[in-house]
């Protein structure tokens, strides 16, 4: 009766949210990362493994909603951990007090920038990058600048700063290189950009995907996937000569956690391999730790910017809403 | 008017008044508990910021000029769609262009988008047409045009749908009178058509005007920049990125007063629609005399544009989606029990969403009590004048220790869909509710003919298609929701929307086209089904409506 056992399985897939185990990990996450093909479920599974527990993914919709549930939910929220802040809400996420010192030796992690925060635990990063599409630009600009200066005619895709983690991480890649002179040269890019859209997702699959902009700001490891899994050449980032700008994500412990230990012995293995050799392919970012021969090969295919552009993240917290007015200001002009 | 002329069903006074009154109070205790508990929980508010931002000005202009558009374009097109399907009640294929009609309101707006940019983008299906056709400028999508262009596929079908149901209603003794007389269009418009649709134009407007107002990613995806940003857009980046309760509560507050406004401007003094007699269309009638001849070519022009308008898009969706739905089905990746899923919290929203949109219906208009029935109204479509993100956000800062993230979680997103629905279904029950014609009713009087009798009598053989279709609608809006879901969070085993934001966010573009396509298929049969629901056996084999 393939029906009723279809039917079965789906009540048992329904009820098994509310059914309790031994020990709860609750972990609040992105979509991406729960997914079945994310790293979440291979995560799940290793980790139970070891710490007779049972680990409970909640799939919020970004970083930003991860970040607000817990700050409605103070002090009685049932998440033990967050996982997928980043360095752009990490500042306002310390700001709230409700996250807990992470107790977590820090000595394996492999960043391109040094790492002693108390609180927040790096599981992966990447560099934001533009992809293209090399049937439609074989020679794309190779520096920030060759792009603001080409002709009107190459159209990009970019992602709005108010709604989007890189649209955000342009603005600062942007800030960076040209400190005050940032808005000058928004007004000078703005007749290349087609459009700017509310999040990665719609801009990759309904335009950048459909052939409608050669160009769409992204990470530079996009390509890995379409390498090791469409198996095409098609899409590759490009190395600007500035540097480019770095993301850097982040879990940490809920201070009102019932499971502290459980919690910190999560982020310690969260530093191991039994979680690390997931990220590449299944969240396509750079493992936090150095995986060795476990790193796929297409990874080593990928650009390697000459400098990483980085703020600290109190900079960002202090500065994002005048920057983005700025932005604002010389885009609607 | 008569005084009594649109008598309800249940006929008990007190049946008919409490149970809606009581909804719509709640729904009015949601709305405002949702917002109050924002505004409570802001530190500060600047009301001061408001009128000294350019920006937010600038905003404010945007939006309602590309909302007023998007109104008047869409009803352009809906209003002679409506009257050419309306004179052509067999042709082959009218059944079908009914169902993608139905279909374009509720399609994800990922995938709509999608499917929009392969026909009209830059690389797009009929853009070499439009460049041929402004050969000084060229076509460019992304602007102001891409954003009425999306609104207007999203919303002239829905609106066409729904003059469509009242144009049918026009009784067949008056058709017959008009055909005898022989009138021309032009006075069948005066003396027919205009009066059947004219009573529901203002609502309908308005809730187009609405939809168009609060529009979010189709502004932020083909507004080509953030000179394109609605006041969604500003609440949004407030709440999510800013933490501002008190702004975006503010600006929700702004939101709320001018689309109220607006919706009360439009539907001044009209306390209700459909006021003719009418009755069951038996499909038995001569053709509209104004179905020949001059009229005849030009509705054979209008009718196919029209279905290429919608059609389109869709064919790119197909294409696009069907290599990946042939791999996701054939490896199983989750495809069904995320329909089942999905379906679990679809039909009992759908359900939901009819019943309390019945009961709204029903708070009699006549004898004083049309500011009540008002009230219902305006209750109904709060849902869609306070974004769902401040609702959702507001409501969980009132209910926060006790809510759960597992079954009680997908119950009350079941809950929240049916709120959403409710006014989409309002608009499709109204006239069918209230139209039944006052000779029947005295005669049902007289004879004593109430409470049930009366309903499965008089009211179900009419109200059984628009019941049908409602429920239609309410089904789809949740199986396509993503909103909601997405604000209370997941377990992991995801809906089918979900399911395909996962797949977006992973690089999955062929398995996210094929789920979207699946999506797509999944409203087709659900409309189709509801559609067979609502066909009596005595009208079965008789043209389609």
């Amino acid at each position: 009766m393939p029906f009723r056992s279809t039917l079965l399985l789906c009540a048992a897939l329904l009820w098994t949210t509310s059914a309790m185990a031994t020990d709860q990990l609750t972990i609040y996450t992105h979509p991406s990362f729960a997914a079945d093909w994310g790293p979440g479920p291979a995560i799940k599974e290793a980790f139970e493994e070891q710490c007779d527990c049972a680990v409970n993914l909640i799939a919020l919709e970004s970083g930003g909603d991860i970040l607000q549930r817990l700050r409605l939910e103070g002090e009685s929220s049932p998440a033990d951990i967050v996982l997928g802040l980043d360095t752009g809400t990490m500042e306002t996420a310390r700001q709230t007090g409700l996250l807990a010192a992470h107790e977590t030796a820090l000595d394996r992690l492999n960043l391109p920038i040094e790492w002693t925060d108390p609180l927040f635990v790096p599981y992966d990063w990447g560099y934001f990058a533009f992809v293209y599409n090399t049937d439609q630009l074989p020679e794309p600009p190779t520096s920030l600048e060759a792009l603001i200066n080409a002709p009107d005619d190459l159209k990009i895709i970019i992602q709005d700063p108010r709604t989007s983690t890189p649209g955000l991480g342009l603005l600062l890649w942007m800030r960076h290189v040209y400190g005050d002179k940032a808005p000058e040269k928004w007004a000078q890019l703005k007749g290349k950009i087609l459009t700017t859209t509310k999040s990665w997702s719609d801009g990759y699959f309904s335009l950048f995907m459909n052939g409608e902009a050669p160009m769409i700001l992204s990470y530079s490891t996009s390509p890995a996937y379409h390498m090791a899994i469409d198996k095409t050449e098609q899409y590759q980032a490009v190395r600007f000569d500035e540097g480019h700008y770095l993301q850097v994500e982040v879990a940490a412990l809920v201070a009102s956690s019932k499971n502290k230990a459980l919690g910190r012995q999560f982020l310690q293995f969260m530093l191991t391999r039994d979680f690390q050799r997931h990220i590449p392919l299944k969240n396509v970012m750079y493992p936090a730790t150095d995986i060795g021969t476990e790193l796929p090969d297409v990874f080593g295919k990928l650009i390697q910017p000459g400098k990483t552009l980085y703020f600290d993240p109190a900079t960002v917290a202090d500065n994002r809403r005048s920057w983005l007015n700025e932005w604002l200001d010389a885009m609607t002009r | 008017m008569v005084p009594g002329s649109n008598t309800p069903p249940f006929t008990h006074r007190g049946w008919r008044i409490w149970p809606g009154t009581a909804l719509s109070l709640c729904l009015y205790g949601l709305g405002m508990g949702g917002l109050g508990a924002l505004l409570w929980q802001a530190p500060a508010i600047d009301i001061q910021s408001l009128w000294s931002s350019a920006y937010l000005r600038g905003v404010l202009r945007f939006t309602l000029w590309q909302a007023a558009i998007s109104v008047l374009l869409s009803l352009a097109i809906a209003i002679p769609v409506a009257r050419a399907l309306d004179r052509h009640r067999n042709f082959p294929g009218r059944a079908a262009l009914l169902r993608v009609m139905e279909l374009s309101l509720v399609l994800p707006t990922i995938v709509a988008v999608s499917g929009l940019v392969a026909i009209y983008g830059r690389q797009g299906w009929v853009t070499p047409f439009f460049d041929w056709l402004l050969p000084s400028q060229g076509w460019n999508l992304y602007g102001l045009n891409g954003v009425v262009l999306a609104h207007v596929f999203f919303n002239a079908p829905l609106a066409s749908r729904i003059l469509l149901q009242a144009l049918e209603n026009t009784p067949d003794s008056q058709r017959k009178v008009a055909s005898q007389l022989g009138l021309g269009s032009l006075w069948l418009w005066r003396t027919l058509d205009w009066p059947a649709i004219q009573g529901i134009l203002p609502g309908l407007a308005g809730l187009i005007f609405t939809l168009c107002f609060t529009s979010f990613a189709i502004v932020m995806t083909l507004g080509g920049g953030p000179s394109a940003t609605t006041l969604e857009v500003a609440i949004y980046q407030a709440l999510r990125f800013e933490f501002d309760f008190g702004r975006a509560a503010l600006l929700a507050l702004v939101q709320l007063i001018i689309c109220s406004a607006v919706w009360l401007i439009l539907v001044r003094g009209k306390t209700d629609s459909a006021l003719m007699p009418a009755q069951a269309a038996m499909n038995s009638l001569p053709p509209r005399p104004d179905s020949r001849g001059l009229y005849r070519l030009m509705d054979g022009i209008l009718l196919p544009v029209f279905s290429a308008f919608l059609l389109l898009p869709l064919v790119a969706i197909a294409i696009r989606g069907l290599p990946g739905l042939s791999d996701t089905l054939l490896s199983g990746q989750g495809l069904v029990p995320a329909t089942v899923r999905s379906l679990a919290i679809a039909l009992p929203a759908g359900l939901l969403a009819v019943l309390t949109a019945m009961m709204i219906l029903m708070i009699p208009t006549a004898r004083g009590l049309g500011k009540l029935a008002k009230l219902g109204d305006m209750a109904a479509h709060l849902p869609l004048i306070i974004p769902a993100l401040v609702l959702g956000t507001g409501l969980f800062l009132l209910i926060r220790p006790s809510l759960g993230v597992s079954s009680e979680g997908l119950v009350l997103v079941s809950l929240i869909n049916a709120i959403m629905a409710l006014p989409f279904i309002l608009h499709l029950l109204r006239s069918p509710l209230n139209g039944l014609d006052y000779a029947s009713v005295r005669l049902a009087d007289q004879l004593g003919i109430r409470g049930w009798y009366r309903w499965r009598w008089m009211h179900w053989p009419r109200m059984r298609k628009p019941l049908a279709l409602a429920m239609a609608y309410g089904t789809a809006l949740s199986l396509g929701d993503f909103g909601v879901i997405a604000l209370f969070g997941t377990p992991a085993q995801p809906t089918l929307p979900v399911l395909l934001y996962q797949q977006l966010g992973s690089y999955q573009v062929s398995a996210a086209a094929g789920t979207g396509l699946w999506l797509i298929l999944l409203l087709l049969i659900n409309f189709s089904v509801f559609n067979l629901i609502g066909r009596s056996s005595r009208s079965r084999g008789l043209p389609d409506a």
